[in-house]
């Protein structure tokens, strides 16, 4: 007999499908020791949900919020507010970047599959600056992450 | 999916409305607060926390895609940045202070949200908040963040797998071990339920 503790949890939160929940009760029926552990599992559950909710905050929780978000804008504009005349600041030194490491990798002598395969993955980075950098989008390091990564999001159904 | 307000209201801040993201803290703010301090002990710091996670959001609204549940989005951000701040390993050697206002005199109950018609049910409910806070500080990282999002956020199994990049039977396992050590560390309580052991 397969015993179902680890579907116990599950049962109690209503989680498991239907067909899998029939069979963790049928099981229940005949087994002492399960049912005993979905008793405990049940009664932790109710007792979690007895917890207090933590301490509401402090009066002005709002106020202080908008204060810190304020100095925050001061300090750093967001992307909206910036100039115009900014937004290259990354763009340039990515592409600078992603030609540089083509050409290095063209330059060198490609014998090996790895090192074609080294030179194909440089390319599609550099088309992806370069692609990103006609959107006008490059303007922060959040940015070439998202860059770095843009085949993978592609592949993602 | 059904229409979700708060996605609308996070379109509208892409669009440059910042009326609606002051609408987004004022609904999920004080939510926030609540969820960093099921991973941090000090009313200052958590709401320290919280509001990192809304400016976070604030930084990356333009990244927000209306595919994604608006709770999705922001509890992603809010579990990476509460586990951030426990991994930095202040939390757990710490002894629990008692409950005592800014002034250092006693907390006035009433500040708690819980339901507690009497000082005994409010003792019984600060004892038993203890007893689950010294539980969640020894679980593995994941399955405290999984536990807290089932427990206390009331969130489904696929919408947990969503905030933890993860799948829904490892979901699954996650918040079993973790009420499995919930049923272990409450064992005491258990015999009356609800009784102080």
């Amino acid at each position: 007999m397969r015993h179902v503790q680890d579907d116990l949890t599950a049962l109690v939160d209503g989680a498991l499908p239907p067909e899998r929940q029939a069979e963790v009760e049928a099981h229940l029926a005949g087994c002492a020791g399960c049912r005993a552990e979905r008793d405990l599992v049940a009664s932790a559950v109710r007792m979690v949900a007895a917890v207090p909710a933590p301490a509401a905050p402090a009066p002005g929780f709002e106020q202080r919020f908008y204060a810190r978000l304020a100095r925050e804008k001061a300090a750093r504009p967001s992307r909206r507010e910036r100039l115009p005349g900014s937004r290259w600041r990354w763009a340039a030194p990515l592409a600078a970047l992603g030609a540089a490491a083509a050409v290095a990798v063209t330059v060198g002598v490609a014998e090996t599959r790895s090192d074609r395969l080294e030179m194909a993955r440089h390319l599609d980075l550099l088309e992806n600056y370069v692609v990103v950098a006609s959107l006008d989008t490059v303007e922060s390091a959040e940015d070439v992450e998202v860059v770095e990564h843009l085949n993978e999001l592609e592949a993602r159904p | 999916m059904a229409p979700d307000a708060d996605a609308a209201l996070m379109l509208a801040f892409q669009g440059g409305d910042e009326a609606a993201f002051r609408a987004l803290f004022e609904k999920h703010g004080r939510a926030m607060m609540a969820f960093c301090q099921r991973f941090v002990r000090e009313p200052a710091r958590a709401e320290e926390l919280a509001q990192d996670v809304f400016l976070k959001l604030y930084r990356s609204a333009d990244r927000y895609q209306p595919s994604a549940r608006f709770t999705t989005f922001l509890y992603r951000i809010a579990t990476n940045h509460c586990l951030n701040e426990v991994r930095r390993g202040e939390y757990r050697a710490r002894p629990e202070a008692d409950p005592v206002g800014e002034d250092g005199a006693p907390r006035d109950p009433d500040s708690y949200a819980g339901p507690a018609a009497t000082p005994e049910e409010a003792a019984h409910g600060t004892a038993l908040e203890r007893s689950v806070r010294s539980m969640l500080d020894g679980l593995p990282e994941k399955q405290r963040a999984a536990f807290v999002l089932a427990r206390f956020e009331g969130m489904a199994y696929e919408e947990i797998a969503l905030v933890l990049s993860t799948t829904v039977p490892s979901v699954k396992s996650l918040v079993h071990r973790a009420t499995v050590a919930a049923a272990s560390a409450l064992a005491p309580w258990s015999s009356g339920e609800g009784e102080a052991p």
